[in-house]
């Protein structure tokens, strides 16, 4: 693979206080990649999602997004380049509707109308299973419909690239393979994914590519079959 | 809008228009500051409960308005309508510059900077007294001569209106959508593209204008002004007026000065005993209705209009109708 990769991090590295989170991470992520990044608690998953998605600066390195540096960019630069994302934790706007929910994206996109945005809205309801409950207060829905619902803000983005933080933790097989399905849908739309969880088989059914960090390291990057025979892996994810 | 709030909406105008032919000189002239504070409770309700900046300073910006238009008018004789301009582009200033400098900060440390804020304010009006007339306050012209209050009445209505139909207008727009999602979730609505530090500032910038807006009318009406008017005592009040209507609605904040205004007023009889029956109803309020009184009062006309209609639909179903 030789294109300008859409993403890519150099040297990224992150520190709180005294603890390096994330050290020289270099991982560059082609368009039309699905990408699973695992790796065991405290290994700096989430906090190289946070960086790349402009929630947390860097104290070293650089991102580039399509070949342009993007270090330093905010999260709102990073949506309105088409780079989506779902929260560890689902981050919803609790108190408002699904329907408002969504079209916060939707008018935040420069030359957005209202009419097109709930009709974009509307689609993507209607393709996570949600249309019915359009009306409903965020915080009024189950658990697993927050996740989707989150997962339609980011859609709304009409994002190039999408970071999900553990879209499978908590859920039920059901809405798993619920997940699942939609995202596959989504990759052979085009969309680029960068997957961060600890579900390993889900994971498995899904990507092409696997990522493994540890310590604030990435120690593996191949394929599902090279990282699951990879011995530094097994030491370090699995205790082997 | 339904039924039952337009016909709310027609009875309050109607009420508002034939106010100052209904009532003497007294009650005329508490109408006039029931609408300055009004304006000020919902603009605080803009900021508050739709923005969920929980600011303290409000009163500090009426008081910065009403100064700057004093000032602008006595000090080198422009016209009254001009320094109300002028009070109004100070606080959006101030506002824009107050809203910058809170950026990153949430809850109490916001609350305790926008008092900090306003007290430096009150205690600069009363130090400057060569320029401000200091404790002992400084005569503004009025901004009409008469014997009546009529003037200002419908001046005062209108710049509530007016006030009230600019913030109803973007509360449902975009940016009124921004401001409730940056309240709920300042990450996600970042993540979301909306650009957080802009609509922050964006939103103290406006509602400080309108706090100012409301000073200007504030100090051309009394004719003098002292740096009270900014104190922490009247913001209490402020906050009292926009939670016990309902801070997360401009009409319900709005309507709760309206109310409150009257209230206290119409107490006055009681003396200190009537603050007391406020901050109880101010408890209560917060205990047991926590989007405000109206929004309960509205609640429970629905569900009396719902079954009434039910009642009536179950009346024709037993008559076969």
């Amino acid at each position: 693979m030789d294109a300008l990769p859409l993403i890519e991090a150099r040297d990224l590295t992150k520190r709180f206080g005294g603890i390096l989170a994330v050290s020289n991470l270099n991982l560059a992520v082609q368009q039309g990649e699905l990408v699973g990044l695992i790796g065991p608690n405290g290994s700096g998953k989430t906090t190289t999602i946070n960086m790349l998605t402009g929630h947390l600066a860097p104290a070293a390195g650089h991102i580039f997004l399509r070949g342009r540096r993007a270090d330093g960019h905010s999260p709102s630069e990073f949506a309105a380049l088409r780079v989506g994302r779902t929260f560890q934790i689902t981050q919803l706007f609790s108190r408002m509707s699904v329907l408002e929910n969504m079209l916060v994206p939707g008018l935040a996109r420069p030359h957005s109308h209202w009419t097109a945005a709930t009709r974009t809205a509307r689609r993507h309801l209607e393709f996570l299973g949600l249309a019915a409950l359009e009306t409903l207060r965020a915080k009024n829905l189950s658990g697993g419909q927050q996740k989707l619902l989150e997962l339609g803000r980011a859609l709304m983005l009409d994002p190039e690239i999408l970071f999900l933080d553990e879209p499978f933790a908590g859920v039920n097989p059901f809405l798993r393979d619920q997940i699942i399905e939609l995202v596959r849908k989504l990759h052979a739309d085009g969309r680029t994914f960068v997957i961060v969880d600890h579900d390993i088989e889900a994971l498995q059914r899904l990507v092409q590519r696997m990522v493994v960090m540890s310590r604030g390291e990435k120690i593996a990057d191949g394929t599902v079959t090279e990282v699951r025979e990879d011995q530094e892996v097994l030491r370090a994810y699995a205790g082997v | 809008m339904s039924r039952w709030s337009s016909a709310f909406a027609l009875v309050l105008a109607a009420l508002a228009l034939a106010f100052p032919f209904m009532v003497n000189a007294y009650w005329l002239s508490v109408g006039v500051l029931a609408m300055f504070y009004a304006i000020v409770a919902a603009s605080w309700a803009l900021l508050a409960g739709y923005a969920g900046q929980f600011s303290f300073g409000h009163m500090a910006f009426v008081s910065l308005g009403a100064y700057t238009s004093g000032l602008l008018v006595m000090t080198f004789g422009v016209p009254i309508p001009l320094g109300m301009a002028a009070g109004v582009l100070m606080c959006a200033i101030v506002g824009s510059g107050i809203g910058f400098v809170c950026l990153r900060m949430r809850g109490p440390y916001l609350a305790l900077f926008t008092v900090a804020f306003s007290e430096v304010l009150r205690i600069v009006i009363v130090s400057e007294n060569e320029v401000t007339g200091g404790s002992g306050g400084l005569e503004v012209t009025p901004l009409f001569h008469g014997a009546t209050d009529m003037p200002y009445h419908y001046l005062g209505l209108a710049l509530l209106g007016g006030s009230l139909a600019i913030m109803q207008l973007l509360v449902t727009s975009r940016w009124g959508l921004f401001f409730r999602a940056i309240r709920e979730n300042e990450d996600a609505a970042a993540a979301a593209g909306v650009k957080v530090v802009r609509f922050r500032i964006l939103a103290f910038a406006i509602t400080s204008s309108f706090a100012g807006l409301a000073g200007g009318f504030y100090g051309h009406y009394i004719g003098i002004l002292t740096p009270d008017i900014g104190s922490v005592d009247q913001m209490g009040l402020v906050v009292a007026m926009a939670v016990i209507g309902g801070a997360e609605s401009i009409i319900a904040a709005m309507i709760g000065a309206l109310g409150l205004e009257f209230l206290v007023e119409s107490l006055r009889s009681y003396g200190q005993w009537r603050l007391v029956l406020f901050g109880a109803l101010l408890l209560l309020t917060m205990r047991f209705a926590r989007n405000g009184l109206l929004a309960l009062a509205w609640q429970w006309l629905a569900q009396l209009n719902f079954t009434s209609l039910a009642r009536g639909r179950g009346r024709r179903a037993l008559r076969g109708g």
